[in-house]
C-alpha cells in the first residue's frame, strides 16, 4: 500500500512538471521577449536623440585656410600692394598672409558667420553677420552685419581661390579690408525667366573694418549706398559663360577742417579753399564700376577665364594717402581734404593646365589723380606728392595643387611708377626712375 | 633676376604637367552604381588597355569628388546645383559638362501586403512631411505609416525633396538608409513600410501607383509610362565631367551613349535616351 501511495506521489509530481515545465518556459520566453522589446524601445529612443544632436551638429559648418609665404622684394623697405610695405631695412621674408577660421551655422533660411583671421600680425575679424533668405522661392536674402561691399567682382572672389596672391591695387585703395559695416539686400535667383540677374544692395557706414589701411568707426551721420546689379549668361552646351555687373559706390565723408583741395586743371595742382563753411561739410566719396567675366574650355589644356573691371570716380583723401578720407583713422584732419578723381582697371587671365596646374597673367593700372600726369609731380613748388602718382603692375604666376586641400604658388609682380619731373627732390627723387619694388612670392596654401 | 625668373615659371609647366592615365574613375549617385558598373564590365571587357572604376557615395558626393580633382566622371541622379557649379567654375574656370545618359522613374515602393494601390503627389508630400502618419487616411489599414528613405548626400533625396516635397522638409519619423536597395529591403520586411528609389532596385515590393493631382488617373513607372511623360516623376540620370572629355574618356562616353551603351540602360532596368 505504501508503495502504491509512492508511485502515485511520483506520478502526480511527474505530471505536475509536465504541466508546468511548458508553462514556465512560455513564461521565460515572454519576458525575454519584452526584455528584448524593452531594450529597443530604449535603443530606438537613444537612436532618436543621437540624430537630433546629429541633426544640430550638421547645421554648423567650420572652414579655414592657412597662406604661409615667403617674398623677396626688389629693394630694402620696397613698398607694395603685394603684401605689404617691407620694413625699411629689409627685402626679403617669411609671413602669415592669412589665416582665416570661418564657422557658418546654417538653419533653413537662416545663417550666422563669423570669421577670423590670424597672421603674424595678430587677430582680427573679417566676418560676423546674419543673413536670412526668404523661404518661398528662396531668391532674396537679407544681411546684417560686417560683410564684403556689394560692389564689383574681385571684393567677392575669395583670397583662397584668387589665383594672383593680393587683389588688384584699386581695390586695396578703395576698399581696405573689403569689408563694411552695414546691411543688404541680395536678389541671385536660382530658377525661372530672371535667373541669369544678380543683383545687391546696401547700406553700410563707409568706415570699413579695421585693417592695415584703415580704422574702422563710424563718424558721420552719413550712410553709404553700395550696390550691384549684373547678368550671369551660362553657355552649359559650350562650356562657356559670360558674366558682367556695373556697381555704383554713393557716400559722402565729413571734412573735419576748413582746408579743401581741388585740383587747378590749368596749373596742374592742388589750389586750397579755406572757407569756413568747408568745416563739416559733406563730400562726395563716389564710385562707378565694370566688371566682366568670360569663361571657356580651351581643349585640351583646360578651362580658361578672362577677367576684368573698370573704376572710375571721386576720391575725397588726404595729402599723403589716397585711401578714402577717414577722420578717425589717426591721420592729422587738420591737413585738410583732397579731392582727386581717378581711374583704374586690371585684366586677369587664367588657363588651366591638366588637373593640377593654372597659368595667370595679370595687368593692372591705377591712377589716383587722373588729371596730372607724372610730369607735374615734382615741379619746383607743385604741392603734389607720391600719392597722386600712377602705377601699373604686371603679375605672372604659377599655381600648382598639390592635393585637393593644398596648393603651392609662385608669383612675380612687376610694378612700374610714372616717371616724376626731373626737378623732383626729397622723397619724390627716387621716383624720377622706375623704383626697385618688384616682389617675387613663393606661398603654400592649405585649405579645408 | 627678372628675366630668370619669367624663364623658371614658363619651364614649370614642363615639371609640374599632368600625367597620362589609363583609368578612368567614376563616382557618385548610388542609383546608377549597378549601371555603372555594368557600363564599365562591358567596355573593359572590349578595351583590355582600360580600367573603369566605380564607386557609389551618392550623387554629391560624387560632385564633390569631381570638384576635388578625385574623380574623372561624376554620376548624379539630380542637376548639378548652382553652387556646386561655381565652385567648379572658380576652381578649374570651367562649368562642368553635363551628358544625360539615362531615364528613371523614381518609385515609390510598398509592402506587397499593402491594400494601397495608388497614391496621389500631395498624399505622398502629406505623408513624407508627417501630415498623413496613418495608412487608413489614404484607404488602407489603420497602421502607422512607417517612412523609408535615403540619406540627404542622395541624389534621389535631393530630387524627391525638390519635386515631390516641394523643397518641404522631410518629417522627422524619416529612416534614412544607405543606399536603394537598403530602402527596398525594408519595405519588403515592413507591411507598413513606404520607400522611394530607383526601378531598378524595386525586387520583392510593389510599386504605388502616382497621379499627378487628384482625380487623374494613377500611373506606376513603367518604361512606356515613363517614356509618354505619364508617370509624374521621373528624371534624368546624368555623368558629369570637369571639361569637355578627349581621348579615353571621351570614347567612353561615346560608347554609353552608343546603342551598346544604351542597351544596358534598359537591361539594367532604366530606360535609353536615344
Amino acid at each position: 500500500m505504501k508503495s502504491l501511495l509512492q508511485l502515485g506521489a511520483l506520478f502526480a509530481a511527474l505530471a505536475v512538471i509536465s504541466i508546468s515545465i511548458p508553462v514556465l518556459a512560455e513564461k521565460s520566453q515572454s519576458e525575454d521577449i519584452e526584455n528584448l522589446k524593452g531594450k529597443v524601445d530604449g535603443m530606438s529612443e537613444t537612436q532618436l536623440e543621437i540624430l537630433s544632436t546629429l541633426n544640430s551638429l550638421s547645421k554648423i559648418k567650420v572652414s579655414g585656410y592657412i597662406q604661409a609665404q615667403f617674398q623677396i622684394a626688389g629693394s630694402d623697405g620696397a613698398a607694395n600692394y603685394s603684401g605689404g610695405n617691407f620694413p625699411s631695412n629689409v627685402h626679403q621674408r617669411f609671413a602669415i598672409r592669412r589665416g582665416r577660421l570661418k564657422v557658418n551655422y546654417i538653419a533653413g533660411w537662416s545663417q550666422y558667420v563669423l570669421q577670423f583671421d590670424v597672421t603674424n600680425s595678430g587677430v582680427g575679424i573679417k566676418d560676423a553677420y546674419l543673413s536670412i533668405t526668404e523661404p518661398w522661392s528662396k531668391d532674396w536674402s537679407l544681411w546684417m552685419g560686417a560683410f564684403d561691399r556689394p560692389f564689383g567682382f574681385e571684393i567677392s572672389y575669395s583670397s583662397s581661390m584668387r589665383e594672383s596672391p593680393e587683389r588688384s591695387r584699386m581695390y586695396q585703395i578703395l576698399f581696405p579690408g573689403e569689408r563694411d559695416v552695414g546691411m543688404k539686400i541680395e536678389y541671385a535667383p536660382e530658377k525661372g525667366g530672371l535667373a541669369f540677374l544678380r543683383g545687391k544692395i546696401g547700406l553700410f557706414n563707409g568706415a570699413g573694418l579695421p585693417c592695415a589701411n584703415s580704422a574702422a568707426n563710424e563718424n558721420d551721420n552719413y550712410k553709404d549706398v553700395i550696390g550691384r546689379i549684373g547678368v550671369v549668361l551660362p553657355m552649359l552646351g559650350q562650356n562657356m559663360e559670360l558674366d558682367a555687373g556695373l556697381s555704383v559706390y554713393s557716400g559722402k565723408v565729413r571734412n573735419q577742417e576748413k582746408y579743401l583741395y581741388t585740383l587747378d586743371g590749368s596749373l596742374k595742382d592742388w589750389q586750397v579753399d579755406s572757407a569756413a563753411s568747408n568745416k563739416y561739410k559733406y563730400f562726395d566719396r563716389a564710385y562707378l564700376g565694370f566688371d566682366a567675366q568670360y569663361y571657356v574650355d580651351v581643349l585640351p589644356l583646360g578651362g580658361m577665364s578672362v577677367r576684368g573691371e573698370f573704376i572710375t570716380g571721386k576720391q575725397p583723401s588726404l595729402s599723403g594717402s589716397n585711401t578714402f578720407y577717414n577722420p578717425t583713422s589717426g591721420i592729422d584732419p587738420a591737413l585738410g581734404l583732397y579731392q582727386r578723381e581717378f581711374a583704374g582697371y586690371y585684366l586677369n587671365y587664367v588657363q588651366n593646365i591638366g588637373l593640377f596646374d593654372q597659368f595667370v597673367l595679370k595687368y593692372d593700372i591705377f591712377d589716383p589723380n587722373t588729371g596730372v600726369a607724372g610730369n607735374d609731380i615734382g615741379k619746383p613748388g607743385a604741392q603734389l606728392t607720391g600719392t597722386d602718382i600712377a602705377y601699373s603692375t604686371l603679375g605672372l604666376g604659377w599655381v600648382h595643387y598639390i592635393d585637393s586641400n593644398t596648393k603651392l604658388v609662385f608669383y612675380y609682380d612687376m610694378t612700374t611708377n610714372e616717371k616724376l619731373n626731373s626737378a623732383a627732390s626729397g622723397s619724390l627723387a627716387k621716383f624720377k626712375e622706375d623704383v626697385k619694388d618688384n616682389i617675387l612670392t613663393v606661398r603654400m596654401q592649405y585649405k579645408f | 633676376m627678372k628675366k630668370f625668373l619669367i624663364l623658371a615659371m614658363l619651364l614649370l609647366p614642363v615639371v609640374a604637367g599632368s600625367k597620362d592615365k589609363a583609368i578612368i574613375t567614376v563616382k557618385g549617385s548610388d542609383t546608377m552604381v549597378i549601371l555603372a558598373q555594368r557600363w564599365a564590365e562591358v567596355y573593359m571587357t572590349s578595351h583590355p588597355d582600360i580600367t573603369v572604376q566605380v564607386t557609389g557615395g551618392g550623387s554629391g558626393v560624387g560632385i564633390s569628388a569631381l570638384i576635388n580633382g578625385t574623380t574623372d566622371i561624376a554620376n548624379a541622379s539630380r542637376p548639378m546645383k548652382p553652387g556646386e557649379r561655381e565652385k567648379l567654375k572658380q576652381r578649374y574656370n570651367s562649368l562642368g559638362v553635363e551628358v544625360k545618359t539615362a531615364r528613371d522613374g523614381l518609385s515609390v515602393y510598398l509592402h506587397s501586403d499593402n491594400p494601397v494601390t495608388s497614391l496621389t503627389l500631395d498624399q505622398i508630400k502629406a505623408i513624407y512631411t508627417g501630415l498623413i502618419t496613418n495608412w487608413k487616411d489614404v484607404g488602407g489599414n489603420d497602421a502607422k505609416i512607417i517612412l523609408y528613405g535615403r540619406e540627404n548626400s542622395s541624389g534621389t533625396y535631393v530630387y524627391f525633396k525638390d519635386n515631390v516635397l516641394q523643397s518641404a522638409d522631410f518629417a522627422p519619423a524619416l529612416q534614412s538608409l544607405p543606399g536603394t536597395a537598403a530602402v527596398v529591403n525594408a519595405v519588403a520586411k515592413d507591411p507598413n513600410g513606404i520607400g522611394f528609389g530607383g526601378a531598378a532596385y524595386a525586387k520583392g515590393i510593389k510599386y504605388c501607383a502616382v497621379a499627378a493631382k487628384t482625380g487623374a488617373p494613377a500611373y506606376e513607372p513603367t518604361e512606356e509610362n515613363i517614356k509618354k511623360g505619364l508617370y509624374p516623376i521621373s528624371r534624368f540620370l546624368y555623368m558629369y565631367l570637369r571639361s569637355k572629355p578627349t581621348g579615353a574618356l571621351k570614347e567612353y562616353i561615346d560608347w554609353i551613349l552608343s546603342p551598346d551603351g544604351q542597351k544596358l540602360v534598359a537591361e539594367t532596368g532604366y530606360f535609353p535616351i536615344r
